[in-house]
């Protein structure tokens, strides 16, 4: 409960030094703004009416110096505001980039990258621009009451006209446009539409062009284009007649004052110089009233944000790090495979909701701690003997329909090879802990992987997916290994020839995560990585699938020499890669069917010679 | 906003053409020019609407006169009903001018957007390639929405505030032309301080759009990537990336800011002295007998009134000029001339569905890909094309496919066929199922699409949808596995009806297990075509007519896997190696192949020497340009 509100509360008061001057300064430019059209007035009554020069030069001075306070509080309030703004949503991009990366992973469940990423930036934004809101909210609440005060000394039915008629005004316009609005909102979305269609177009290029639908794609993009036109006139043409109303709408509360104010100034209960003003002002306080509902409009988005800011940073992790320790590294959210479960156990908490200072587990508290702590003192959590020697073990394990025992020796080169590719990537996720098993344990050299933090698990232990991603760097960057290491594992991943294809070799900078390369060679990279980064423990899931059969060969027997003397488990269906390991684990149906060298299987087991040879 | 950071990679891209000016211009009056009658209504009516709006300081300075001159209260009637109907009038007179300048904009920008989009799809891919991927897209997202964001916002608020000062300057001028000249105290401040503002601004914006570019990439990769990150314990790092990038991008933003606060610093200086410069006019007018403290009030009124739409046409120049810039981005590509058709030269048989002769390409001056190809396929024969990395065997597939220009010889297919291409780029388009295949077709009727989809086995799943077939897939949509996705993409190709199929590794993508099942699929999909296969599973070769096998460019053998995997030769070897090089394997590897047997394996326990078959040929395995395509 009420995450998204404590995201924003701690968002203004992170900033709060910012937002406290922002908010004075910006007092002072309203109140600056409201002198201007007063200061016309006064010159006119006091000046140019009775035509005497030196009150000319006074009020003149005075209109300067209002314009220089003006002029420096809203420059350096609105830096203020802005720095607030773009402060915390740094800060809250941070916060959620640690809480994704998290070792206990779970904040990516059920959201697509992208619209992770879109939290990250816009939502963070907007929370964000809370604190600019804020700001300005009080600074129009200022310049209203100024102008307020003013009036009302000028004169009560006067100042009493403008203060009631210009929300008043403001209410009508906001009336008139409402249903105008949600048209247009929903039209907008239509027109927005189209552009997503061509970009969509765009990026399938490629196949449409393969098999010639371009002409039927730019029909369809037409016939986008002409609904979404249709949709946009309809809501600009609502837009100008809304701002049509409000101009008119504006123009007869004008004529009004005029009426009231001259009649008063006839009467001699105002000055002449003060019915100027007062005409002025009705005209000013428009602009900070419109704050108002620009403000009411941002905090209301800003609250959305915030929620699904709060939803990320309180996602509840995906598997447990280290129940056996006492504390030091507990988790500060309890772990639920099942999504559904999440909002029963969070309106259950037993406070009713965590104290504020833990209440995102992800930023400050666990996420980086997790990520700092590892190798320092890990005695309370279950920790490896040293030096490890790559004895796996999986008892009884049961996890998504998968049932398997096994044992990995240590230094064992172990193929896997499943009839079903779902179990293998099961197998892949238990062993890289995405998730843990519903039942079993799976121990390396003795110690059960959920007595071990994830993070110092992932020293000893590397899974290497099947579409691992690359990231933005050189070929030789993203590969990572040490200088004596870096030739090794090129050869053996068969990277060097990409390389020596590649305009810089392997200071080649590659972009799009890697998708300047063709996927047999981002493959080899991610290989090429996976072996660098020499842990005790290698896991391969399907790592020669794009690369053409002469490398793949070449690959298993690099492979192989290169993780001597390490555990390696293969997870695979090519014959090439299974018949460098030592011992190839048949999964049939999720269970273990078979075990024995790859040769041996290949001759006596139709099933497996089915699953890697048809 | 991934504009700018796609071109670090490689230093020879050739972005798509940019427009001139002129020719900007040009085009935007070929757009315009249908729409001639409404341009100019449009525009006469918001002079009016405007001009109407500027009698109320007149009005107001008329009762302040009446104050002045201790009218009678009725006088005061006069004005103020004026007033009411100039307000009515100018509401409405708005209302109807900004509608029409809606329409006649929006018109012209959905004609705009949609020569761009046809013309862009039809622009030959070697060209798009050349530029980049992301240089397209940019045009098509970014530049688009530039252009119509402008057309939407700054240019009719533009118009409008430049309207409103025009006639401003020109309603101070009848007042009395001292006070414009007054009032013009102002503009040389605002004219150089618009000008600086534009001279910093734009190469600022242009670098907040790449941080912001930048740090929008690195948070996809980050987040994107998250499950390698932590598998490799760079949490740290990337954390520090983001960091980096997001810190970047806020203090560009900040500069940014600092860079429009200053600006408005200047404005208020002129503001202050066109403002002073007006009263001291009025009070020496006022003094000497020449105006009256109505008109002087009136000329004040006008001067303050300026005050807003002065900074928003300031503000709005540089929004109007990057609009400007994504212009002419788009003109430069529907002023592409259209590409030359497939040359109409057709076999010389009719039993001969592609005929291949001389055919060499180089897609860099210097590095040729293929030399003299001669390949001939029969009506109705599957031919696989294997052999390593860089042979060369996607460039003849792609030149067969009619997606590349031969640079020598020629590419000929038989009278009346066409060719249908699937590669391992795969892209599931957003909207229904069933409106992604009917691109291939699209009078196909629901009949035909469930009958495609049953052909690749794929319509069990596609029925379970949450939808079925009306299911949204794609972008936003219900997620397709990788496998799926290419089913997908051979139902097309069923649906496009071509005669000659072409298969470019159509199963890399999909992992080991799901490849069996496409294999299956392709079987299917290609019954009764032509079909070329560019296969690195050999199992794809066992079930063709023919084997061509590549290397360095060449092709260096033909035949029939039975025959060839037996003899001497190159395939033997790739033969080998696909079956884990044992040469013991092949006897039971493949139940369709009886082969001899040889004795029984080598015990597999003991670490591989280096001396198992390797290519003869260590360029034979080169990478080259044509593996870089995706």
């Amino acid at each position: 409960m009420g995450g998204g509100r404590d995201v924003l509360w701690r968002t203004v008061r992170g900033q709060r030094r910012d937002v406290l001057v922002g908010s004075l300064l910006g007092a002072c430019h309203q109140a600056g703004e409201v002198a201007v059209p007063v200061l016309i007035g006064v010159v006119i009554d006091e000046a140019v009416g009775p035509g005497d020069l030196t009150a000319l030069l006074t009020w003149l001075a005075v209109l300067a110096a209002v314009y220089v306070a003006l002029s420096m509080s809203f420059r350096y309030g609105a830096r203020a505001g802005e720095r607030a703004a773009e402060q915390a949503g740094h800060e809250l991009r941070l916060q959620i980039v640690r809480r994704v990366l998290d070792p206990r992973g779970g904040a990516e469940h059920g959201r697509l990258p992208g619209a992770l990423a879109t939290i990250a930036t816009e939502d963070a934004k907007r929370v964000g621009a809370v604190n600019m809101a804020a700001m300005m909210g009080i600074g129009a609440l200022a310049g209203v009451l100024v102008g307020a005060v003013v009036l009302l000394r000028i004169s009560l039915p006067l100042g009493l006209l403008v203060l009631l008629g210009t929300p008043l005004l403001l209410f009508a316009g906001h009336l008139l446009s409402k249903p105008l609005e949600r048209r247009s909102e929903a039209e907008q979305e239509r027109a927005a539409h189209a552009s997503g269609v061509a970009a969509d177009l765009v990026s399938g290029l490629r196949v449409l062009k393969g098999i010639g639908a371009e002409v039927p794609a730019v029909d369809r993009y037409r016939r986008t284009s002409r609904e979404s036109l249709a949709a946009t006139l309809r809501a600009a043409r609502a837009e100008a007649w809304q701002y049509g109303m409000v101009l008119a709408l504006t123009g007869g509360f004008i004529a009004i004052v005029a009426l009231i104010g001259g009649r008063l100034a006839l009467q001699g209960d105002i000055t002449l110089g003060q019915l100027v003003s007062a005409v002025g002002l009705a005209l000013f306080l428009l602009g900070p009233l419109e704050v108002f509902s620009w403000v009411n409009a941002e905090l209301a988005q800003g609250r959305a944000s915030a929620t699904r800011i709060a939803d990320v940073l309180n996602a509840p992790t995906a598997i447990v790090a280290g129940t056996g320790s006492d504390g030091l590294f507990e988790a500060d959210t309890p772990p639920h495979p099942d999504p559904r479960s999440v909002r029963a156990d969070r309106s259950s908490h037993p406070n009713g909701g965590p104290p504020e200072a833990d209440a995102a587990p992800g930023p400050h508290g666990d996420g980086r701690s997790a990520m700092a702590g590892v190798g320092s003192d890990r005695a309370h959590l279950g920790s490896f003997p040293r030096p490890v020697r790559g004895e796996l073990r999986l008892r009884s394990v049961r996890c998504d329909g998968l049932a398997l025992d096994l044992h990995v020796s240590p230094g064992e080169v172990l193929g896997v090879v499943a009839t079903d590719p779902a179990y293998a990537t099961v197998l892949v996720r238990c062993l890289g802990r995405h998730v843990d098993p519903e039942a079993g344990v799976i121990e390396l050299d003795g110690v059960p992987f959920t007595d071990v933090d994830p993070a110092e698990l992932r020293t000893r232990i590397l899974v290497a997916e099947h579409d691992a991603d690359l990231f933005e760097g050189t070929l030789r960057g993203n590969v990572a290994a040490s200088e004596p290491m870096l030739d090794r594992v090129l050869v053996a991943a068969g990277v060097d020839e990409v390389a020596r294809g590649l305009p810089l070799g392997v200071d080649t900078p590659l972009i799009e995560r890697g998708r300047s390369l063709s996927g047999g060679q981002r493959q080899r990279v991610a290989l090429a990585r996976a072996l660098a980064a020499d842990r005790q423990v290698l896991v391969l899931h399907d790592p020669t699938t794009a690369v053409d059969t002469v490398t793949e060969a070449r690959i298993a027997d690099g492979l192989r020499e290169i993780r001597q003397g390490r555990t390696t488990i293969v997870v695979t269906t090519s014959p090439a890669l299974l018949a460098v390991t030592d011992r190839v684990v048949l999964l049939n149906d999720g269970r273990v069917a078979d075990a024995a060298p790859h040769a041996e299987l290949v001759r006596r087991n139709t099933v497996y010679r089915a699953a890697v040879l048809s | 906003m991934t504009r700018e950071p796609l071109d670090s990679g490689s230093p020879e891209r050739e972005l798509l053409p940019t427009a001139t000016p002129a020719r900007t211009r040009a085009a935007v009056l070929e757009l315009l020019r249908p729409h001639r009658g409404l341009a100019v209504g449009g525009f006469a009516v918001m002079v009016g609407a405007t001009a109407i709006g500027l009698l109320t300081q007149p009005l107001l300075g008329h009762i302040v006169d009446l104050v002045a001159s201790r009218s009678a209260v009725d006088s005061l009637t006069v004005p103020v009903v004026l007033l009411v109907i100039v307000a009515v009038v100018q509401g409405g007179a708005t209302g109807l001018g900004l509608s029409l300048i809606a329409r006649l904009g929006e018109t012209a920008l959905a004609r705009l957007r949609e020569r761009f989009v046809g013309r862009a799809l039809r622009l030959p891919l070697e060209q798009v390639e050349k530029a980049g991927s992301g240089d397209l897209t940019a045009r098509v997202t970014a530049d688009v929405s530039q252009v119509a964001e402008a057309m939407r916002t700054a240019l009719p608020e533009l118009a409008r505030s430049v309207l409103v000062i025009v006639l401003t300057m020109v309603a101070l001028a009848v007042v009395d032309w001292r006070f414009l000249l007054a009032a013009l105290l102002a503009v040389p401040i605002q004219a150089y301080t618009a000008r600086w503002y534009v001279r910093n601004a734009v190469p600022l914006y242009a670098r907040q759009r790449v941080a912001g570019g930048a740090q929008q990439q690195q948070l996809l990769e980050s987040i994107g990537g998250a499950a390698t990150v932590r598998a490799f314990r760079m949490e740290d790092e990337h954390v520090t990336r983001v960091t980096e990038r997001s810190r970047r991008a806020v203090d560009l933003t900040m500069r940014g800011v600092w860079l429009v606060l200053r600006f408005y610093s200047r404005l208020h200086v002129a503001e202050y002295l066109g403002l002073a410069a007006v009263l001291v006019a009025g009070f020496l007018m006022v003094r000497g007998g020449l105006t009256s403290i109505g008109t002087a009030t009136a000329a004040a009124l006008y001067f303050h009134g300026l005050f807003g739409p002065v900074n928003t046409a300031l503000v709005l120049i540089d929004d109007a000029q990057s609009a400007a810039a994504s212009l002419a981005r788009l003109v430069g590509v529907i002023d592409q001339p259209e590409p030359a058709p497939r040359t109409a030269e057709v076999t010389a048989s009719p039993e001969e569905a592609v005929a291949v002769a001389g055919l060499a390409h180089a897609y860099e001056p210097g590095r040729p890909v293929l030399h003299g190809i001669d390949l001939s396929i029969g009506q109705g024969e599957r031919v696989a094309l294997v052999g390593a990395s860089g042979a060369g065997k996607t460039t003849l597939a792609r030149l067969i496919a009619g997606v590349h220009v031969p640079a020598e010889g020629s590419v000929r297919l038989g009278a009346g066929e066409r060719v249908a291409m699937i590669t391992q780029d795969v892209h599931v388009f957003a909207g229904s199922l069933a409106d992604d295949l009917r691109l291939a077709r699209p009078d196909a009727t629901d009949e035909d699409v469930r009958d495609a989809l049953s052909r690749v086995d794929a319509l069990t799943w596609a029925e379970t949808l949450p939808e079925g077939l009306d299911t949204i897939v794609g972008e936003g949509g219900h997620r397709l596995t990788a496998t799926q996705v290419q089913q997908v993409a051979l139902a097309r190709l069923i649906l496009t009806g071509a005669p000659i199929a072409v298969l470019d590794e159509a199963t890399a993508e999909a992992g080991s297990a799901g490849a069996r099942v496409l294999e299956k699929a392709i079987d299917q999909a290609i019954e009764g075509r032509t079909a070329l296969i560019v296969a690195h599973r050999l199992s794809q070769a066992v079930t063709t007519d023919r084997v061509v096998v590549m290397d360095d460019g060449r092709i260096v053998q033909t035949g029939h896997h039975t025959d060839l995997h037996t003899a001497d030769g190159p395939y033997a070897t790739l033969w080998k190696t696909w079956t884990g090089h044992r040469p013991t394997d092949s006897p039971t590897a493949c139940d369709t192949d009886p082969a001899e047997a040889h004795g029984p394996a080598d015990p597999l326990l003991l670490p591989r020497s280096a001396g198992s078959p390797e290519p003869s040929d260590p360029s034979a395995v080169s990478e080259s340009p044509d593996r870089r395509d995706n």
